[in-house]
């Protein structure tokens, strides 16, 4: 059994111009200890399964009746919310794309590292102020004991999301999700963030999901990549499966717009062309076939199933099954 | 790792001491805030040790000095129409004035705060029913709801402070939601709650803090409100009775002097003015400051 399973993830909202699909029968499962890349643009419905995995969906949301979300067994959209919420924090945790809004300025960072070890494991203040310097000091914030006592405003962007990560692991949960870490980051500051998460989920043996738009940032961090396209998994793969051999057009489009230090210079970037659905009224048929090049009546008329083909899984009535060239 | 610190050349330090110089030297308050600060400071200590100062009870009768001017033995600010020393019955009026002053403000706050947080928080069904208790009660006229009280409770310190409070609370329960509504959609908020915070934690823990600043700015605000508010109640007698003494009251009894004992309504009158004013120099000066940090912090 893996630690996260998600079943049939169906997450809608009502718009002024009608229900919003924006996660749409998502499958999948996350081993202890494994890392799990979700990768898709803006749109595609990752952050909201996210949010849906947490249990912090807005109240408008609508979830679809068939959705089961399980970690480590226990069904969690049948826990009543007190249980959840010692479920979050304590056995899952999050950490958010902006880390400039992510921590509360009023607050000092030992505070709000302090805040769950307390709610969670009923430490007292000085305890938790130990432990917060020592978490602080293993996300590699310099003067851990000065810093403690600080304001966020005092930190750079960086060091935010250092503290971020601090207060996401302060509980050792089992599962953390990272969505867009370093998105709003400098991209020197995005390696160090990125090397970071990595070791810690090593170390800790914490299952991991890293959400990002970004295939490099899933490249050899990822065990296996979940590609989103308009609310669906349109093709998951091992990692090294997947930047081999994408079979999807989408994974390929994506995969062939990351500019190459081998190319030569003014070569221009590979780009798909059209813009992501609308999903009030989605195409019939697959999601990606108006922007699809080898998109036939099929795709058109009828939208693909996930196949299950062993490790590597695609959504695609046209799948390139030879190596990307 | 690009945020590990490095030793600084002594150039770069040079400069950073200057700019923390700077910084500081910008968050001085400056004589605009000390000056008004220090009269307000003398008033409230002065208005609280009153019995103890060794000066005449406010409603003890000198027949020798009826209608004494200011700068007589025994009587510094001079004696009223009943030769009643001025400065004992200005620093005792002073306890009415700065009671109402800070406690209507508090009352109307604390309530508006409450009702603030909940529907800016909760939105729905309970910020629709905040909206129209708000929306009714700033229908109701004023200046009737603070007559109709003292009619009715006449008289009473409390009843004065209670029915003040009230007219406040609209005005405080709309900038606690504005603000609410701001800081609740904020990723920490959403980052507590990943992490397992409860609704009430997270009011108190998160947001509260946050809309404490702004909010103290509109208290500064409403403290020369209600003294000024309580003057003008006190001067039409319906604040608290005679022969308790009140500001508003003193220069009410000192009108038909005017001509010939004008300090009488004067030394009152300018109390409260230089008070008042105190009180909206000073709260200027936090304003300003509170607008420069929040720039700072974001």
């Amino acid at each position: 059994m893996s630690l996260l399973e998600v079943e049939n993830a169906r997450v809608a909202f009502p718009t002024a111009r009608g229900l919003l699909t924006a996660v749409d029968g998502v499958s999948l499962s996350v081993d202890e200890g494994r890392v799990l890349g979700i990768v898709g643009e803006s749109g595609s419905g990752k952050s909201v399964l996210s949010r849906a995995i947490m249990g912090l969906l807005p109240r408008s949301a609508r979830t679809g009746e068939a959705m089961r979300i399980r970690l480590g067994g226990r069904e969690l959209g049948a826990l009543p919310e007190r249980e959840l919420r010692r479920l979050r924090g304590r056995e899952m945790a999050m950490i958010f794309q902006d880390p400039m809004t992510a921590l509360n300025p009023v607050m000092t960072l030992g505070d709000q590292i302090g805040e769950s070890l307390r709610l969670h494991l009923g430490m007292g203040r000085r305890q938790a102020r130990d432990r917060s310097v020592e978490l602080l000091a293993a996300v590699g914030l310099p003067q851990p004991a000065t810093r403690v006592d600080q304001h966020p405003h005092q930190l750079s962007g960086g060091m935010r999301q250092r503290v971020a990560i601090a207060i996401a692991l302060a509980c050792d949960p089992r599962l953390l999700i990272a969505d867009e870490p370093t998105t709003a980051l400098d991209v020197t500051v995005q390696h160090g963030i990125l090397d970071l998460l990595q070791a810690q989920s090593r170390e800790r043996g914490m299952a991991m999901i890293l959400i990002t738009h970004d295939l490099g940032v899933v490249a050899g961090r990822a065990d296996e990549v979940a590609v989103m396209y308009a609310g669906r998994v349109v093709e998951q793969a091992p990692t090294r499966a997947l930047f081999a051999a994408a079979s999807m057009p989408y994974t390929r489009g994506l995969l062939a717009s990351i500019p190459r230090i081998e190319d030569a210079p003014g070569r221009r970037l590979e780009a798909i062309g059209g813009r992501p659905p609308d999903l009030v009224s989605p195409p019939a048929g697959c999601a990606f076939s108006p922007r699809c090049a080898h998109a036939s009546d099929l795709c058109r008329r009828q939208a693909p199933g996930l196949e299950d083909g062993g490790a590597t899984r695609f959504a695609c009535w046209h799948p390139a099954l030879e190596a990307a060239e | 790792m690009a945020d590990v610190a490095a030793p600084m050349p002594a150039a770069v330090e040079d400069r950073h001491a200057e700019a923390i110089a700077a910084h500081r030297r910008r968050r001085r308050l400056g004589p605009m805030f000390w000056i008004p600060a220090a009269w307000l400071v003398v008033l409230i200590l002065a208005a609280a040790a009153a019995p103890w100062l060794g000066l005449a009870p406010p409603d003890e009768i000198d027949w020798m000095a009826i209608q004494a001017p200011p700068g007589v033995e025994n009587h510094i600010l001079g004696t009223d129409v009943l030769g009643r020393d001025i400065l004992s019955r200005v620093l005792h009026g002073a306890r009415v004035s700065l009671t109402v002053g800070f406690a209507a403000p508090a009352i109307g706050v604390g309530i508006g705060l409450a009702l603030g947080l909940a529907a800016g928080y909760f939105r729905g069904w309970v910020d629709e029913v905040v909206g129209i208790l708000i929306d009714a009660w700033l229908a109701i006229p004023g200046l009737a709801v603070l007559l109709l009280f003292s009619a009715v409770f006449g008289g009473s310190l409390s009843m004065v402070c209670l029915s003040l409070g009230l007219l406040f609370i609209p005005a405080a329960a709309r900038i606690t939601r504005a603000q609410t509504l701001s800081y609740a959609n904020r990723e920490f908020v959403l980052a507590a709650r990943a992490m397992g915070a409860s609704d009430a934690r997270i009011l108190l823990r998160e947001v509260l803090p946050n809309i404490v600043w702004p909010l103290m700015a509109f208290v500064m605000i409403d403290i020369p409100i209600a003294i000024v508010v309580e003057g003008a109640l006190s001067f039409l007698g319906l604040s608290v009775k005679a022969p308790t003494p009140s500001w508003g009251g003193m220069i009410a009894e000192g009108r038909e002097h005017i001509e010939d004992s004008s300090w009488i309504s004067l030394i009152p009158t300018a109390v409260m003015f230089v008070t008042v004013l105190s009180f909206n120099l000073a709260g200027d000066v936090i304003r300003r400051r509170f607008a420069d940090t929040r720039e700072a912090a974001l």
